[in-house]
């Protein structure tokens, strides 16, 4: 194997106030590998490519790209030293095509100083073809699907003669056979001699593509190792610092009596086109019911309706005995169904206010939290203390604004508030998106533990591993229809995938 | 919770300085001396008991507009019209304070302060309505009503409740309707004891109940939320939330209007001027959008108000240039970027770990 090496941290040491996000990390890359760099959220892999892409600048260690010592200073300078890196969230501009996209900032002028478009178009149009990329000219963002957009990124970095890609997390939009068509990409890019550094915790997905595996825990590294010569489990643990069960461990269902009945239900999204066209679902005591589809196929939708953030435009939802189709937000947290919202930042948290602030949200109004309106502060933090030891929320305490915390974290303040307060029906949308491993785990417990004290569950996730693990029965959404019910025991990822891309059987 | 600081009492610290260096250089430049103007602007604001004084009086509506400006920015909604409020309170609580007649001293000086506190809220009611049901942005409407309240209050003082042939101003309020004024030569008043209890209740209701956690639950940052999606999720109705908040700071402003004319004017007159509303935007800002940090930062700035006055009455400074040293200390103090600039030397961090501990 070719040992060149194409970049070369070392000893990198950044702190950040309050904790040291990169512990004299050493982090060596190949010329033409596939170098994945795993780890839990907040394990530092982000900091340590923003001090390689110039974003951030480290405390102490050196950086060397091609065998001299550099430092990157700023963006420019990563990008003059051929690095390219490609964002988890794109940085394109909605209303422009991909080629308009891929020479912002570095158009080619024709001799009387304009945009040279056809030259612009050309140059996309051969680097394209040159690494097997199909692109539409004429397609504006807005209009391209997420694998497109994501390529169109890729591009961007290639056009700026980009020979080390960093991809972010670049999976964890895509459908199955999107990321099979990335990972096409993505050899590609190596057989024509290009360096590829793949972010991601997915680790199935770095023992197919990548060739060496850097772990990260903590601010430090925890192993290097080849993908032939470690398996995921080994994997996992280091990430995580014990073992992990990656497979949900739960008996068989042992479903009661129908808790929610949705009939023929109807939704306009807020464009106010149809985005669930007649679904019926039903949901027992004891079961988790899972939804697995691409996104943007109508379970923004579905869920919002039936947790009273949108109208439904037909059709019923029977709670118990009752029609909740329509009725408020309010109502339906009454009744005890709790909901784990898929946007965090917005919808599930706000992240100036505080933890203890956000921990409350549905349990603030009662005893012993507060009595005739006022709060007894020292019974809320006790309360907010214990769900933070629970749950697991790495902050030093919950005075703290969420903003600060990191993602997976924010999550674990949503998931918290929403398991506390001992609900009968849970709608968890997209529960563990952002979070690491360690974590995935234990919220899949509590899923698990709530179905099994007899709460019912609906899972709505984009993650395909994730409803098959945790699921008992599990519905295919496709554009506003749940085409396929399946018993996720007796179907396959394939399978499932093409059910995904709507092929009906 | 965790808002004041070390970093914030250092870049505090370090824009007073700056401040007072580029003061220097102005003062110097405009040819008087530094030292005689430092030295007045320290006695304005705080020798003896009547500079003492009327420094708390140019405090007491700043307290209540910074209060007023917290409050809708903590529901996530831009008031920036409490200085209309303002005027249309001060009107009305005078017109209240001669038309009623045969009250006793605390049910006449109440009745005042309701009618205030009533019209400066009716006042907010048009923009909240506005942003809530038709989407307008109340940044825009509220800036448009503080002309309207100018030209409103200017025609009624011109016109409906003018007394005085030779002036455009209405009667002069009763006895029973001042707010009294305890230091001879000081227009300061009981009004600012209002003021102070005002802010308390504030940051009690705020930060203490369920109903200041609904509220806040739609914004509580330099940034307005409404419509919160975090709000209407929870089931707290965000729209009832943002109309509230609009009407609690328009009465607030109504307040701060009628302590000005009950405690210290005692009359309303066309040429009456306010630009409290718009100091406590700046000074809620500075207070961290919390009551307390509103009374000290308007404590601070009246006594710098004060002794601007001073200045000026016994120098050849203008005391615009006092305007100008509270502006460039505002503009140091709320650059965010030097506080994260701060944040890498060791010393500022081991120091802010220290300062910022918390309870819960």
């Amino acid at each position: 194997m070719n040992k060149e090496i194409a970049i070369d941290l070392k000893n990198i040491t950044k702190a950040y106030p309050g904790v040291v996000a990169n512990k004299n990390v050493d982090f060596q890359v190949y010329k033409g590998e596939i170098h994945a760099l795993v780890g839990e959220n907040g394990a530092g892999k982000s900091t340590l490519m923003k001090i390689l892409y110039g974003i951030e600048q480290p405390d102490e260690g050196e950086i060397f790209v091609n065998g001299s010592s550099e430092v990157i200073s700023k963006v420019e300078t990563a990008i003059n030293l051929g690095i390219g890196m490609v964002h988890q969230e794109f940085t394109l501009v909605p209303s422009f095509t991909a080629p308009e996209n891929i020479g912002l900032g570095q158009e080619p002028k024709n001799n009387r100083g304009l945009v040279d478009w056809k030259g612009l178009n050309n140059a996309v149009m051969d680097i394209a073809k040159k690494y097997g990329f199909e692109v539409d000219p004429g397609l504006k963002m807005i209009d391209a699907s997420v694998g497109v957009q994501q390529r169109t990124e890729i591009l961007k970095t290639l056009y700026r003669n980009a020979n080390i890609l960093i991809l972010d997390e670049p999976t964890a939009v895509l459908t199955p056979q999107e990321t099979d068509e990335l990972f096409t990409v993505i050899r590609t890019l190596v057989d024509e001699g290009k360096t590829v550094i793949f972010i991601t915790h997915k680790l199935r997905e770095v023992m197919e593509i990548a060739d060496r595996v850097t772990v990260m825990r903590a601010g430090e590294v925890q192993g290097v190792s080849e993908t032939g010569n470690t398996s995921i489990t080994e994997l996992a643990s280091q990430m995580v610092g014990r073992e992990v069960f990656l497979q949900v461990k739960k008996d068989e269902a042992q479903p009661t009596e129908k808790i929610l009945d949705v009939q023929d239900l109807w939704v306009h999204d807020a464009r106010g086109l149809l985005a669930v066209k007649g679904i019926d679902l039903d949901i027992k005591k004891g079961e988790i019911v899972g939804i697995a589809g691409v996104e943007g196929n109508g379970q923004t939708e579905l869920v919002e309706a039936l947790t009273g953030l949108r109208k439904a435009s037909k059709g019923k939802v029977m709670y118990l005995d009752e029609d909740i189709a329509s009725s408020s937000p309010k109502n339906i947290r009454r009744k005890k169904i709790a909901h784990i919202p898929e946007d965090r930042t917005n919808t599930g948290l706000n992240t100036q206010l505080s933890i203890w602030e956000n921990l409350i949200g549905n349990s603030y109004f009662r005893k012993p939290l507060s009595s005739r309106g006022i709060f007894n502060l020292k019974k809320v933090g006790e309360h907010a203390n214990k769900l933070r030891e629970d749950f697991d929320i790495r902050a030093p305490n919950v005075s703290l604004k969420v903003k600060s915390l990191s993602g997976g974290n924010q999550q674990k303040v949503v998931v918290a508030r929403e398991l506390s307060e001992d609900p009968s029906l849970t709608i968890a949308s997209q529960p563990t998106r952002g979070v690491d491993i360690g974590n995935i785990e234990a919220i899949h417990e509590q899923l698990v533990q709530m179905r099994d004290e007899g709460g019912a569950v609906l899972l709505v996730s984009a993650e395909l591993d994730e409803v098959m693990a945790v699921a008992d029965r599990v519905g295919v959404m496709y554009e506003g229809q749940i085409v396929k019910w399946v018993n996720p025991k007796e179907v396959d990822q394939a399978q499932m995938g093409l059910y995904m891309a709507g092929v009906k059987d | 919770m965790d808002k004041f600081s070390f970093k914030d009492v250092l870049v505090t610290v370090a824009g007073l300085f700056i401040t007072v260096f580029i003061a220097w250089v102005l003062i110097t430049a405009t040819g008087n001396n530094p030292s005689e103007v430092a030295k007045y602007l320290y006695e304005g604001g705080f020798k003896g008991t009547r500079n003492i004084a009327n420094s708390l009086y140019q405090a007491t509506p700043l307290i209540l507009t910074a209060v007023a400006t917290l409050v809708s920015f903590r529901v996530g909604m831009f008031n920036i019209g409490i200085n209309g409020s303002m005027y249309v309170g001060a009107l009305y609580a005078g017109w209240a304070g001669y038309r009623f007649t045969g009250l006793g001293h605390f049910s006449h000086v109440t009745l005042c302060i309701a009618i205030g506190m009533f019209v400066g809220a009716a006042w907010m009611l048009l923009p909240a309505l506005l942003r809530v049901y038709a989407g307008v942005s109340e940044i825009i409407s509220t800036i448009i009503l503080n002309f309207v309240a100018v030209l409103f209050v200017s025609y009624m003082a011109n016109g409906p409740f003018r007394a005085d042939p030779i002036a455009p101003a209405t009667p002069r309020i009763l006895e029973t309707a001042e707010l009294k004024q305890i230091f001879p030569n000081s227009q300061f008043n009981t009004g600012f004891f209002i003021a102070v209890f005002v802010a308390i209740l504030a940051h009690f209701v705020l930060n203490k109940t369920t109903f200041g956690y609904e509220l806040r639950s739609g914004g509580d940052g330099l940034v307005g939320m409404y419509p919160s999606r975090f709000s209407s999720y929870l089931g707290i109705p965000s729209d009832r939330s943002a109309i509230t908040g609009m009407l609690i700071s328009g009465a607030l402003g109504g307040l701060a209007g009628a302590i000005e004319v009950l405690g210290a004017v005692r009359y309303f007159f066309q040429e009456l001027e306010f630009n409290q509303g718009f100091d406590g935007i700046l000074i809620g800002i500075l207070g961290k959008l919390e009551p307390i940090g509103a009374i000290i930062a308007s404590l601070f700035y009246g006594a710098i108000k004060n002794g601007g006055f001073y200045v000026d009455y016994k120098t050849d400074v203008a005391r615009e240039i006092i305007i100008v040293l509270i502006s460039i200390l505002i503009f140091f103090v709320s650059a965010q970027k030097i506080v994260k600039g701060l944040e890498k030397y060791p010393i500022v961090k081991k120091l802010d770990s220290i300062f910022s501990r918390k309870k819960m």
